[in-house]
């Protein structure tokens, strides 16, 4: 189970979030003073989104998915497709991207959810490569590999106010709101009960099928939970972008969210993720201008911190900040790790 | 409508061809249970090194490099085929010196770590030799093409697929029909034994991983001249070779090679349909299996699942 | 072998080092510096050079970068434009879209980029175009030559300065469906410059009486043909047009010449860049077109080639080709253009761009060209070519066969799909 201090898990909001909303919040009036750029910041929330719902699957179900990025893709042409063909309007678009990406994964958990450990990892493999593939040559619905274009970011219509998302800083505030409210949903999810049977399953799938649940459904139903965030996270990186690529949905791009997740720390902490993204996103934007070659320092990074130190980043700052010893956080990390393929019984 | 044959004949090669690069991949994996994701980015090197080797400007001092571009075409080739996988080999070993603090673990370990290694070697592979295509020459003797049933093949596409076919009865030979193979096998399945008939098991893994790269480049050289040399040629080849093992069954030697013979043809036939959607065959195979047996086709009980 | 191509690295060191020697801020934190300049005159023009140096394009586009710098370096050499300095950055986009669209956005907000240029890939090209066009900040498309992108895809912050695919497509295929037959095949790579290339030279071979009896789509970074040239054998076209680029049709021209299949079909290439011919110099064959040639034989030629090489001594490719010769060309006028506007406001620019004539001598090719202010696409002399049988040296790769005027060539498909907003709805850009 990921760790934090009862009264935390029972909060609706928690003092984290709210500090972390009001730094966020301030970001538009510093973010040119330090080198960097609004659109950063929205990227940044938009694949923090994605890596939250990412880690339903990988930290919290503990199931070893690496063509996540499939479901992140469709929920961006869906976005598109519903603005051109169905109804200009932002609110239902949305909810597109939610459903189709949605659907789209509980259609693969049929397929793979019976399965493990390598053979499971693999099964999210191919089917992420053939949504890819297929959003790569269906021309005339996703644009090919030159990507569904002209998508607008439409107005925000709350009823007794409309906004105007077109500018980056109103749209870098669009987004923030629905991270906060995203935020809360996952954070509530995590900690309900049904959350709670998923980190069950997560230590032994066996004891908790002789508990009586049935871990076929609830394995398939995390992973289409996560595959409509995933989609939903999409569908607002289709508005930031003004257009779906398919290249999200590639392997390698699966294999960076998995590369945030675990460098960040999402398997001891709800936040881990969340680090990741900033830091790989960061990283990339400002290493990356300096060097070709800084996969390679970031690669080198995450077999560091998968061999030595499995906490994270977010495990480092929970021993430091909230007094647990980094000792246990990094064998519970370890112990994530190794529940993720190699299963239990091999310790 | 026209002959299916030909694309029937383009599957098979191409099979073997798979078959050939999942070989080495296929060894580490059953006979140590572990993942070695390097195993594409190795390819790629043994495709570099040949063609470093037989480019204008060989890695020797002056004199030697003088004498070896005198030496014919063939006999250079023929050299390049041992020293370049031999080189890969030396690379291979020091993978396998970080990878044996991780024997007894979980093989996740191993896992994360060559992926780490995957990612280094193709970083370098970017910063040694750019990101250019390179093409890799051969003999006229396998070049050029032929003409069978009034169609012109590539001559050597078909010279590919008998090394193949060669490469993969001799490991078949190695492991089943000498003490070295049963050696070997005996200690992936259970090493308590192997140390108690006084066998080093630390040199015997080392062996194996080492074969095990080697066969790797040897695939990369052989594919080379088909797909091109370039920096994704790694990923391009791990893909598959992880698909045809899933696909066949991790442990099951003959699993792999149907795995492989399938996928070629998948993707041939496929090819002569809707040749644009022929690389989605093989997913779409590996669904088809894997959703209805558990191991894929002749898989054995691991550790890779729990 | 030990040669390296210009990495990413060390052009935006190179650049730093420019920005430097101007005198400007360092790559980190220009805001502060740019606060100062806004009240001073001597503020340099800032471009961001987007150009591909990693996937199918990287070669070409560090080749349309060359011919890019070239036109800066001469245009600081005389003191600049209207009396500033031009500075730039660039980075590799990957000849991805959203790579693109990333950068763009990066180039534009955090970089102070008035003015963008460079591209190959029309999907990345598109993806470029709609950050410009958000911010109303000027791109040159160099070397995209998908016909949608002066078509469909035009905007008016958008020049678009290669030869289309119509407009090769209509040098080259009525000509050949009269004298060499009348099926043909077409080979295409899967995306926009593909399919838009395609489907002109389907229209051209339909009108002139001839049939496209497949076409069949190849996925971008296909190396194995091998299935394409078995079904190209069992349908025997007398024609196979294709529409492929960059180490694609590099990997196909050898796999063609080493089955010797390159005599018959005869083989119509739509366009062949120079860093596509010169990557594999010895399976050239086929008829295809260009936009210019290092050895035309016409005055100014022989100079370009001298200074580009004095400027280019360590590169890959020996010589200047159309990749480089657009960029040169798109950057040189565009510079031409603000001195003539007199001013960098981005309307005063666009107009400026839209009214540009250029004499043949000027473009050291056969005939005079202009942009169309409709469409936003340079019209020029278009070239045809075949493998050259009597090369006078090494880089002497072309038989030029053919040259034909721009108006003869003219897309005139094009203005009816090319839509562009009011000068009005363009915001506000000014350096």
């Amino acid at each position: 189970m990921i760790p934090t201090p009862q009264s935390d898990s029972a909060r609706l909001i928690t003092p984290t979030m709210l500090v972390l909303w009001l730094v966020l919040a301030t970001v538009p009036f510093w973010i040119a003073r330090v080198g960097l750029y609004p659109y950063l910041g929205i990227e940044i929330l938009i694949w923090s989104l994605y890596a939250l719902a990412f880690n339903l699957v990988l930290g919290t179900a503990g199931l070893p998915s690496f063509g996540h990025g499939a479901y992140f893709g469709i929920g961006a042409y869906a976005f598109g497709l519903c603005q051109f063909n169905v109804v200009a309007n932002l609110w239902a678009c949305l909810a597109a991207a939610l459903a189709v990406a949605g659907l789209a994964g509980a259609l693969v958990a049929l397929f793979i959810s019976h399965r493990r450990g390598i053979y499971y990892a693999f099964m999210t493999i191919a089917f992420g490569q053939i949504f890819w593939t297929v959003a790569i040559k269906s021309h005339k619905v996703t644009g090919g590999e030159d990507g569904l274009l002209k998508i607008a970011r439409l107005p925000a219509d709350f009823g007794f106010a409309s906004f105007d998302l077109a500018g980056n800083v109103a749209f870098y505030y669009f987004v923030l709101m629905v991270f906060g409210i995203a935020v809360i949903v996952l954070w509530r999810l995590v900690h309900s009960p049904y959350g709670r049977v998923i980190a069950a399953i997560k230590q032994s799938e066996t004891r908790a099928a002789h508990l009586g649940y049935n871990v076929w459904l609830y394995k398939a139903s995390i992973f289409a939970l996560s595959a409509a965030v995933s989609g939903f996270a999409g569908g607002l990186f289709a508005m930031a972008q003004l257009a779906a690529f398919p290249d999200v949905m590639s392997l390698h791009q699966s294999g960076y969210v998995v590369m945030m997740t675990l460098v960040g720390g999402g398997l001891v902490s709800f936040w881990g993720p969340v680090i990741g993204v900033f830091l790989f996103l960061i990283a990339r934007d400002v290493i990356g201008a300096m060097t070709n070659a800084w996969m390679l320092y970031f690669g080198l990074l995450f077999i560091a911190v998968v061999l030595f130190r499995p906490e994270g980043v977010a495990g480092a700052i929970m021993a430091a900040w909230q007094n647990r010893s980094l000792n246990s956080m990094r064998q519970q990390g370890g112990t994530a790790l190794r529940l993720l393929l190699g299963g239990g019984r091999w310790r | 409508m026209f002959d299916l044959l030909p694309h029937i004949l383009n599957g098979l090669t191409l099979g073997l061809l798979f078959a050939l690069i999942a070989l080495g991949f296929m060894l580490i994996v059953g006979l140590m249970e572990q993942i070695n994701l390097a195993h594409g980015s190795l390819f790629a090197l043994g495709a570099y090194f040949a063609m470093q080797l037989m480019g204008p400007r060989p890695p020797f001092p002056a004199d030697l490099a003088q004498s070896w571009l005198a030496l014919p075409l063939g006999w250079r080739y023929a050299a390049t085929l041992i020293l370049a996988p031999a080189a890969v080999g030396l690379v291979g070993i020091a993978i396998e010196f970080c990878m044996r603090r991780t024997y007894g673990k979980d093989p996740l370990y191993g896992l994360l770590l060559t992926f780490g290694a995957a990612m280094v070697i193709e970083e370098m592979i970017r910063l040694t030799w750019g990101t250019r295509d390179y093409v890799l020459q051969v003999p006229q003797a396998v070049n050029g093409g032929f003409i069978f049933g009034d169609l012109i093949w590539s001559t050597y596409r078909f010279y590919a697929a008998g090394i193949a076919v060669a490469v993969i009865g001799l490991v078949w030979l190695l492991i089943e029909k000498t003490s070295f193979g049963a050696t070997v096998k005996a200690g992936a399945h259970d090493s308590e034994i192997v140390r108690a008939l006084g066998i080093d098991l630390t040199r015997l893994r080392l062996l194996v991983f080492v074969f095990g790269t080697m066969l790797a480049a040897v695939a990369g050289i052989i594919v080379a001249p088909i797909w091109g040399i370039r920096p994704h040629m790694g990923v391009d080849a791990v893909i598959p070779a992880f698909l045809v093992i899933v696909l066949g069954g991790v442990g099951s030697f003959w699993g792999a090679v149907v795995a492989g013979l399938l996928v070629g043809l998948a993707v041939g036939l496929s090819g002569a349909y809707a040749s644009e959607w022929s690389l989605l065959s093989m997913y779409v195979l590996l669904v088809a299996v894997v959703t209805f047996r558990a191991r894929g086709l002749w898989g054995k009980k691991s550790m890779l699942e729990a | 072998m030990k040669r390296r191509e210009i990495s990413r690295r060390s052009v935006l060191k190179g650049s730093l080092m420019a920005s430097a020697f101007a005198g400007t801020a360092s790559y980190f934190g220009p805001w502060k510096e740019n606060r100062v300049w806004a009240q001073g005159a001597a503020k340099p023009i800032k471009l961001g050079l987007t150009c591909d140096a990693s996937g199918q394009y990287g070669n070409s586009g560090q080749d349309d970068l060359r011919g890019i710098q070239m036109a800066i370096d001469e245009a600081n050499a005389k003191g600049g434009v209207l009396g500033r300095k031009i500075t730039w950055i660039t980075a590799d986009t990957e000849t991805t879209p959203a790579t693109g669209s990333r950068l763009a956005e990066r180039f534009i907000t955090r970089e102070d980029c008035t003015i963008l240029i460079g591209a190959v890939h029309s999907g990345v090209a598109n993806a470029i175009t709609q950050v410009a066009a958000k911010n109303g900040v000027i791109y040159l498309n160099t070397n995209s030559s998908a016909p949608s992108e002066a078509g469909e895809n035009c905007s008016r912050i958008k020049f678009v300065w290669d030869g289309n695919g119509t407009n090769f497509s209509k040098a080259s295929v009525a000509n050949a469906v009269n004298s060499i037959g009348k099926n043909w095949m077409l080979l295409t790579n899967d995306y926009v410059w593909g399919h838009t290339t395609s489907a002109a030279t389907k229209a051209q071979v339909e009108g002139a009486g001839g049939k496209v009896i497949d076409n069949l789509l190849v996925p971008q970074n296909t190396r194995d043909f091998t299935a394409y040239l078995l079904k190209i054998q069992q349908a025997k076209p007398d024609v196979v047009a294709t529409a492929i680029g960059g180490d694609d049709i590099k990997a196909l021209r050898e796999q063609v010449a080493q089955l010797k299949l390159d005599g018959k079909p005869a083989w119509i290439n739509n366009q062949q860049d120079w860093p596509d011919v010169w990557g594999s110099p010895g399976s050239l064959f086929g008829v295809f077109g260009t936009t210019w040639y290092h050895k035309l034989a016409l005055p100014g030629v022989a100079d370009f080639v001298k200074k580009w090489q004095a400027n280019n001594k360590e590169g890959s490719i020996p010589v200047p080709g159309n990749v480089s010769y657009n960029g040169y060309m798109a950057t040189r006028e565009l510079l031409r253009a603000i001195e003539r506007a007199g001013s960098t406001n981005n309307v005063k620019i666009i107009k400026e761009l839209e009214n540009l004539k250029v004499s043949a001598t000027d473009r050291m090719q056969h005939f005079d060209a202009y942009m169309d202010p409709v469409t936003h696409q340079m019209q020029q002399t278009i070239y045809l070519a075949r493998r050259n049988p009597k090369p006078a040296d090494k880089t002497d790769l072309y038989e030029i066969i053919s040259w034909t005027e721009p108006k003869a060539v003219a897309d005139t498909d094009a203005q009816a799909k090319c839509k562009l907003v009011p000068y009005e709805q363009v915001p506000t850009v000014d350096s």
